[in-house]
């Protein structure tokens, strides 16, 4: 039984994907199998270098670093969309799972909840 | 700044289709102001894509690690009080 958290919308623009991820912490600090993927616009949350001192909200990238602590499995990037806004190693967060088939990812969950 | 004809204030990411709908309506004489989501427009050098002045606000785009593009976006990124001359030296303003 595992659980996959699909985020596709940018962050700092709306609440939606904080709501999801909380959703997927909460999931595996119950011992649930949750993993995270990051597609379309979502796929900027994982860009290092985020410094949101100026538009005072705290930086999704800060949160995600929590993941693994959380016991979250796995953090996934769709690689179309991580190519479509430039998404290079160098400035994608550690521990980043880049896939093609985001279909099949889905399929091989049990319960998949997209955020917003 | 010579004056604006139009300033076109965009804070939709790229993919929403208000964003292309704000692009085909840009007429010479305008400018895009990209500002919350919008900014992610940067990666994709839509700055270059388009016949008009192109502005970032500066704390969406390093709030976003979008200030550390190797490339430098050739949007002039302005902070709060240029944008407020932007809008003021503009003769109309559209808020997509």
């Amino acid at each position: 039984m595992s659980t996959l958290i699909v985020i596709d919308q940018p962050p700092y623009g709306s609440w939606a994907g904080r709501e999801a991820l909380d959703m997927a912490f909460s999931l595996a600090a119950f011992d649930q199998s949750v993993s995270l993927l990051f597609t379309g616009a979502g796929v900027n949350w994982l860009r290092t270098y985020q410094d949101t001192q100026e538009i005072q909200q705290k930086s999704v990238e800060r949160n995600l670093a929590a993941a693994s602590v959380f016991g979250v499995e796995a953090i996934y990037a769709d690689e179309a969309a991580s190519r479509l806004y430039r998404l290079m190693p160098d400035n994608t967060m550690a521990g980043v799972t880049v896939i093609k088939d985001r279909a099949a990812l889905l399929r091989q969950h049990s319960h998949v909840a997209f955020a917003g | 700044m010579s004056d604006i004809k139009t300033l076109h204030i965009l804070n939709k990411p790229p993919e929403h289709p208000r964003t292309q709908q704000c692009l085909e309506a840009l007429n010479p004489g305008d400018a895009l102001l990209l500002i919350e989501n919008a900014v992610l427009a940067i990666t994709m050098s839509v700055e270059a894509e388009v016949a008009v002045p192109v502005f970032a606000l500066a704390p969406d785009v390093v709030a976003r690690g979008l200030g550390q593009s190797p490339r430098g976006a050739s949007a002039s990124l302005v902070d709060f009080p240029v944008m407020v001359n932007l809008t003021a030296s503009a003769q109309n303003v559209i808020s997509w």
